[in-house]
């Protein structure tokens, strides 16, 4: 089996607070890896840092094996060493945002074939044919010529999870995707996610839904205090937590 | 009816002097503006800028051009552009006889840097209201910087701007009637020229103001016409 996605010793601190304070992480070929923890714990950031939309301090990630090069600036501050590796392996790393962050000047169609025809230079008619199916398996197609303030926030986060999977990526990556949602939005945007994660598709997830981590996730990694306190398969992080941080924490979040 | 008769085309009234007064107001000002937004380009970079003296150099221009009365500022760019040509040609070629710069080239350049000073705040907060999400999300899909600039920030910074540099217009059409004072034939010169030479300063600065009028608001149609555009996608489609 083939590791997708490789993470070592990964620390980053914003000024004197220190949010990851070295993680190693591996995640193989169609892992549902769910991150957990309480807010500040350093999860989003982790997130984050392996697209290097957060420029980890030090540490090193792999995706499909290849080594993110990084090298440091004229400040003595860390930096990718290649941003044109970075590009390319950012459309290899899709994200879905918290805030769904659409482009409000594009049309749901538009959104989704902005980087397939730009970045990628697939042809244009190839990227709407296949945007159409990606929202057709978001369920949303009816509204690809809509613009995005006129579509409610599960249907706004359907379409980012249709432009994530256009760029064709091997890993998606999910920060709290469902935490900016109404209850009653919520179902159908992790409905899509089961099914993405039953197609076999490798993803990593940052979430507050332990429904969702219990049933889905191949393997679950409860973070505290940008470390990792606990990890290990879903039924065993949930049904026998060893840290009591996990467990007051599983106690909070699974009552009601 | 008098002023029927002053306003008249032709060798005996002012009005053909007037119309042609009128397309150097808009000349001065369309070249006015484009100098302003070139130069907003880079005072909105600097503002922007990581590096503490591109930041205080793009501040310090703001904050004098926007601090000061626009008549001062014409006054000093008159004289400073014209003694600056006079000092360079005197030391490089040894010429040291008076130069005058063409008055429309220093007039477009006078109000162009005051309208550039309030283009570069409007530009700049356009920018900064840009959600930040939708950047990381066009760099989440392996966008470069260049696309990431002109395929996600450029239209919507021009949506966001464009009620703002609406009204830079306006203030930069208004402003040419400063530019009298450079000789610069214009709206508010003619005017000048022919209330002095027919006494009837009332006619021609009622008229000043209907033309001034005109270019206003046929300018200001046109921009709600273009934020209708730029906005496209922002307001609910309507039912």
């Amino acid at each position: 089996m083939t590791t997708a996605l490789k993470i070592k010793n990964l620390t980053k601190s914003f000024g004197s607070l220190d949010v990851i304070k070295g993680i190693s992480l591996t995640a193989n070929q169609g892992d549902v890896i769910c991150i957990i923890g309480s807010s500040g714990s350093g999860k989003s950031t982790l997130l984050r840092c392996i697209n290097l939309l957060e420029i980890p301090d030090s540490g090193d990630v792999w995706v499909n094996e290849e080594l993110i090069s990084m090298t440091k600036n004229k400040a003595g501050d860390p930096c990718p060493a290649d941003y044109k590796q970075v590009d390319r392996i950012r459309t290899k790393l899709a994200m879905v945002f918290q805030d769904f962050n659409l482009w409000t000047h594009m049309t749901v169609l538009q959104n989704v074939i902005e980087s397939p025809i730009h970045v990628q230079k697939i042809s244009k008619q190839k990227a709407i044919d296949r945007g159409y199916d990606l929202l057709k398996k978001v369920g949303i197609n009816e509204k690809a010529e809509q613009y995005p303030s006129s579509l409610s926030g599960g249907q706004q986060q359907r379409v980012a999870i249709a432009r994530a999977l256009a760029v064709n990526p091997d890993i998606l990556l999910f920060d709290e995707p469902t935490s900016s949602l109404d209850p009653e939005l919520v179902g159908e945007v992790l409905r899509v996610m089961k099914s993405l994660a039953k197609e076999g598709r490798t993803m990593i997830v940052v979430t507050h839904e332990m429904g969702f981590a219990k049933e889905v996730a191949s393997k679950v990694v409860f973070l505290h205090d940008g470390l990792i306190e606990e990890q290990g398969e879903a039924k065993d992080v949930f049904n026998s937590p060893k840290s009591e941080r996990l467990k007051k924490f599983l106690a909070s979040n699974l009552e009601g | 009816m008098e002023f029927i008769h002053l306003l008249s085309l032709g060798d005996q009234g002012w009005g053909d002097e007037m119309l042609r007064a009128t397309m150097v107001t808009i000349m001065v000002s369309i070249s006015a503006m484009c100098i302003g937004l070139f130069v907003s380009i880079f005072g909105t970079i600097s503002k922007l800028s990581k590096n503490r003296l591109i930041r205080a150099i793009g501040n310090t221009y703001t904050t004098v051009v926007r601090g000061i009365p626009e008549l001062l500022v014409i006054y000093l760019l008159y004289f400073g552009f014209n003694n600056a040509i006079m000092s360079i040609a005197n030391s490089l070629f040894g010429y040291n006889q008076y130069i005058e710069l063409p008055v429309f080239l220093i007039a477009a350049l006078a109000v162009g840097i005051i309208s550039g000073a309030y283009s570069t705040e409007v530009i700049r907060g356009a920018f900064l209201v840009v959600p930040r999400g939708q950047i990381e999300a066009a760099k989440s899909v392996g966008m470069n910087r260049f696309l990431v600039f002109y395929r996600v920030l450029i239209p919507q910074v021009l949506r966001y701007a464009l009620p703002g540099l609406g009204n830079v217009w306006q203030l930069t059409l208004k402003d040419t009637a400063l530019i009298m004072v450079t000789g610069l034939v214009e709206i508010m010169r003619q005017a000048h020229i022919a209330s002095g030479s027919t006494y009837s300063p009332f006619t021609f600065y009622m008229s000043a103001a209907i033309l001034y009028l005109v270019l206003t608001t046929a300018s200001s149609k046109a921009l709600n016409s273009a934020e209708n555009w730029a906005n496209k996608g922002v307001k609910r489609e309507k039912a």
